[in-house]
């Protein structure tokens, strides 16, 4: 991996690469160059994950020239993939070194060992859903209890928009979460249950590529990635389409058909 | 073109959660939470998500003031502290030590809050130094 | 903190009381949840609804003012029973006797009639607190700001150590400090009573010391806290202030007192980002910088020292803190010349026994714990595990006694401040930033359904709200987190300030303002009526 960064960082088939470098026993994303090119022994793959591709966006939005390389696991893989389908990121100025990757239903096998399924307390498993449950079991579940353990994780949430701004594939200018018609602003914790939820699913539906980064900066533990697996699901039944696999724009969309590639905050 | 993740610590409450600064050019674009921070363990909450927003605000104060004829106006660096100076010189001289007091703030670093009392105690020669712990 | 913040994970029983943790230290309400998720108890103790009230196991709503009595009644009920740890309190702690005595005085009928909370909940806080093996208490504002702030710190003491909760993993006595280097700034001595690492300036010898290592004669007595430094400057005896990252004239009580107090300085130079209210009074303005332009150490509110690394250049002509603070002395005669914040840090743990064991390079990422006295200490991550500091942990009697203002005919209602989850502080920071400023513009006062019914009052309306210090005029919100007869303002907005309002009555050892009970008289604004 690291003489195959080299090499294409030397031959300026790339002018970046972004990867990860050790800093005091961390794993932390780094952006490696042709003029520093010795630090690419430090080159690591990372048991962290951090959305390189969302990185990559906010310098394409600034140099959209520049060609960017990047450590890339499925998940990574299936976010380009959107994000070149929207116009934020085009897959011409991206290349990507493969790695191995964690399971989805996206995907037939995987072997990253970051979402293994962690353990989930007694009171949670009782009031709440447990992380780990697959779709099909939740759907199993009585409705009325169904719903009564979603509200009961819902209203854990501290509105920090951790999922949305963690999120690869979220990049509109304008959230819906933010819109005051939609979702009140303010006031005290927690936030609109299950409105806020309920919206952003929604806006996940023919979008989210199942990489549980959301869930994964969820300081509550709302098990995120079993909700839009979920609203994923449906578009896929219904529609046929698995996002970040399937070619083309979603035919479910809340976006519009020109969204903007206009930087906002992360 | 340089573009770096900058590990640190929110300034904001005292849970003292890891953030990474993503700087482009010199320029602070965002705040994004420090994975394997141990405290914060990839997590943050609003007011850090948004942390690089307060210090990238137009209405940061970027050259020192000086009162001139009653006013605050632009002053040099060289003029203000001299001013500060002189003028804490005075109080000391005629008012004794104990006429003047320095709050310290829980908001800057072990270090400036160290020079701050070290400041108070031996160069004013006074112990009026407190900050807003209790508020 | 005693005890570090992801201890709290394992504790068996958690008692938050007197923290909105979830709104104003959302990464340690993380580890609260998880802990209950994990089959904690939890016990919340808050007269208003917070989030994490929904999820307790007991919820009490104790009438705003009267916690000495409520932890008085949960140990009253943990002796009846004999749930205390008798080994533990046999062998580490004294003066027994004397509280014990104290407390059998306070019979659940008693407490019940001084809290609102029923005999039926004060047991189960009792039983569940008692029962836990090892049980945490968690604290903020809620507690200290009263004038019997100190009171209610050593009855929470006495409840941890009547359960043998002092000295173990996931236990222990945990205040939430509201400000990223609130710890840092005691540590290090800015205290008007102690050097770094608390050793008293009153000690001939710790003066001594730091007289050698300073090179100068240094004052034996203690200086001023922020709260008598008020009444000097009216008074005319303190008349030269020097303001570093404080904006004093709206966090502190009785604002107009405060800002009159300010009026009478001969001389007041603020450090600052912003231009404050405060700095808006000054004589001088020193644009210091943000964590993100300078490197240091923040000491964060689990006593893990941590390391900042300067991420862009300081914003304009803006200068380090330091470097400010350096060259202001260095003009007064006593030279100071570093190089950088290390340079600070080696020679203050040469003074500070609890961080002389650290380096910018041993704090890595990870950060320390102290005390951390020596290069090859690991730090400490909960304190008093085999003795107190004192040697052996001292139980207080303390007696239940009431706020300096309760409601009365004229200011018929409690009015409690507090913190709200989009905002920090007095909003210099969170305010100047565009999504928090969309999550809350400006100030409110949040009332009960009952009581806005009673005074005619709904949502979004204006109304003045007044106590013998002043009044603002602010919007209405009701929301049954608010507790019938006391209503609630969030301190971070300067123009429906709720410190115009607050009561400068103090704890007489602390110092601590009294910002969590006054009373208080909502009055409707008729349209066209001249402002009083």
């Amino acid at each position: 991996m690291k003489d195959t960064v080299k090499k294409w960082l030397e031959e300026k088939q790339v002018d970046m690469f972004l990867g990860y470098k050790m800093v005091h026993g961390h794993a932390l994303p780094y952006c490696f160059q042709a003029d520093r090119l010795d630090e690419v022994d430090d080159l690591v793959v990372s048991r962290e994950r951090y959305s390189l591709e969302k990185m990559a966006t906010h310098i394409a939005a600034v140099y959209p020239e520049m060609k960017i390389g990047m450590l890339a696991r499925d998940c990574n893989q299936r976010a380009l993939k959107v994000l070149d389908i929207w116009d934020q990121l085009k897959k011409d100025s991206v290349t990507t070194f493969n790695v191995n990757c964690c399971p989805s239903p996206l995907k037939n096998h995987g072997d990253c060992s970051y979402l293994e399924p962690s353990p989930v307390g007694p009171v949670k498993v009782e009031l709440g859903i447990d992380n780990n449950m697959s779709v099909e079991h939740a759907e199993h579940l009585d409705q009325k209890e169904r719903f009564a353990h979603w509200m009961y994780e819902f209203s854990k949430c501290i509105k920090c928009y951790g999922c949305r701004n963690i999120c690869p594939v979220c990049f509109c200018k304008d959230c819906s979460l933010e819109h005051p018609e939609l979702i009140r602003s303010g006031g005290a914790l927690p936030t609109e249950v299950p409105l806020f939820h309920l919206v952003r699913a929604a806006h996940m539906a023919g979008r989210c590529i199942d990489c549980g980064l959301c869930e994964d900066a969820c300081p509550m533990d709302i098990p995120l990635r079993l909700l839009y697996r979920k609203v994923g699901s449906s578009v896929s039944d219904l529609f046929g389409y698995r996002p970040g696999i399937d070619e083309g724009k979603s035919p479910f969309n809340l976006i519009g058909d020109a969204p903007t590639t206009e930087p906002r905050p992360i | 073109m340089e573009y770096k993740l900058v590990p640190s610590i929110c300034s904001y409450c005292g849970c003292g959660c890891g953030v990474l600064f993503e700087v482009m050019d010199g320029q602070l674009v965002g705040t994004m939470p420090l994975k394997s921070h141990p405290v914060s363990q990839g997590k943050l909450c609003i007011k850090g998500w948004n942390l690089h927003e307060h210090v990238i605000s137009e209405e940061r104060l970027q050259t020192p003031l000086l009162k001139t004829n009653g006013a605050l106006q632009e002053a040099s660096w060289d003029a203000s502290i001299q001013t500060t100076a002189e003028r804490f010189k005075k109080i000391i001289a005629e008012h004794g030590p104990d006429s003047v007091a320095v709050l310290a703030s829980a908001k800057v670093t072990n270090e400036e809050n160290y020079l701050i009392q070290k400041f108070t105690r031996a160069v004013l020669g006074t112990n009026n130094v407190d900050h807003c712990a209790r508020l | 903190m005693t005890n570090s913040i992801e201890e709290i994970e394992d504790a068996e029983c958690i008692f938050l009381i007197g923290t909105n943790t979830s709104e104003a230290h959302p990464l340690i309400a993380r580890r609260v949840m998880r802990a209950k998720e994990k089959g904690a108890k939890l016990i919340v103790a808050d007269p208003r609804m917070i989030q994490l009230a929904r999820f307790a196991d007991v919820h009490v709503r104790q009438r705003l003012g009267s916690d000495v009595a409520l932890l008085n009644g949960m140990m009253h009920i943990i002796l009846k029973n004999g749930w205390q740890a008798a080994e533990y309190i046999a062998n580490r702690t004294e003066g027994f006797e004397e509280f014990e005595e104290t407390v059998m005085g306070y019979t659940p009928a008693k407490v019940e009639a001084i809290t609102q909370v029923s005999i039926r909940d004060l047991e189960q806080m009792a039983e569940y607190y008692a029962a836990g093996s090892p049980s945490a208490l968690l604290y903020a504002m809620g507690i200290t700001q009263h004038t019997t702030g100190v009171d209610n710190v050593k009855s929470c003491c006495n409840l941890a150590m009547l359960c043998g909760n002092v000295g173990v993993r996931s236990g222990g006595v945990n205040p939430l400090r509201g400000q990223n280097n609130v710890q840092g700034a005691c540590d290090m001595g800015c205290l008007p009573n102690v050097y770094p690492a608390y050793q008293p300036v009153t000690n001939e010898a710790a003066r001594e010391k730091f007289s050698k290592a300073w090179g100068r004669e240094l004052p034996g007595n203690a200086g001023l806290t922020i709260t008598k430094m008020i009444p000097a400057m009216l008074e005319g005896t303190l008349k030269g202030l020097y303001v570093v990252g404080e904006n004093p004239v709206l966090s502190d009580p009785d604002a107009h007192h405060v800002r009159s107090a300010f009026a009478k300085l001969e001389f007041l130079a603020v450090q600052d980002l912003y231009m404050t209210e405060t700095a808006c009074l000054a004589d001088v303005v020193l644009p210091g910088v943000t964590c993100v332009e300078k490197s240091g150490t923040f000491t964060n509110t689990e006593r893990r020292c941590q390391l900042l690394t300067q991420a862009i250049k300081p914003l304009g002509n803006a200068r380090q803190d330091w470097e400010i603070i350096s060259d202001l002395s260095t003009a007064m005669g006593y030279e100071m010349k570093y190089q950088n914040s290390e340079e600070i840090f080696e020679e203050m743990k040469q003074l500070t026994p609890s961080y002389a064991g650290m380096s910018y390079e041993r704090l890595g990422l990870d950060g320390l714990f102290w005390p951390c006295p020596n290069s090859e200490h690991p730090g400490t991550p909960y304190l008093h595990k085999d003795t107190f500091t004192r040697g052996l942990g001292k139980f207080h009697p303390i007696g239940y006694k009431d706020p300096a203002e309760m409601p009365d005919a004229e200011y018929p209602y409690f009015l409690t401040t507090g913190r709200m989850f989009a905002h920090f502080h007095t909003g210099t920071m969170t305010r100047k930033s565009a999504h928090l400023h969309h999550e809350q513009k400006t100030g409110y006062v949040q009332m009960h359904t009952g009581d806005a019914k009673k005074l005619g009052v709904k949502t979004g309306e204006m109304v003045r709200l007044s106590t013998r210090r002043g009044e603002v005029e602010i919007a209405v919100v009701i929301s049954d987190m608010a507790q019938e007869g006391t209503f609630y303002v969030p301190f971070h907005f300067a123009e429906a300030s709720a410190n115009v309002l607050t009561n400068s009555a103090s704890d007489p050892v602390a110092g601590i303002p009294e910002f969590k009970v006054c009373a208080v008289r909502l009055d409707k604004i008729v349209h066209g009526e001249n402002r009083k």
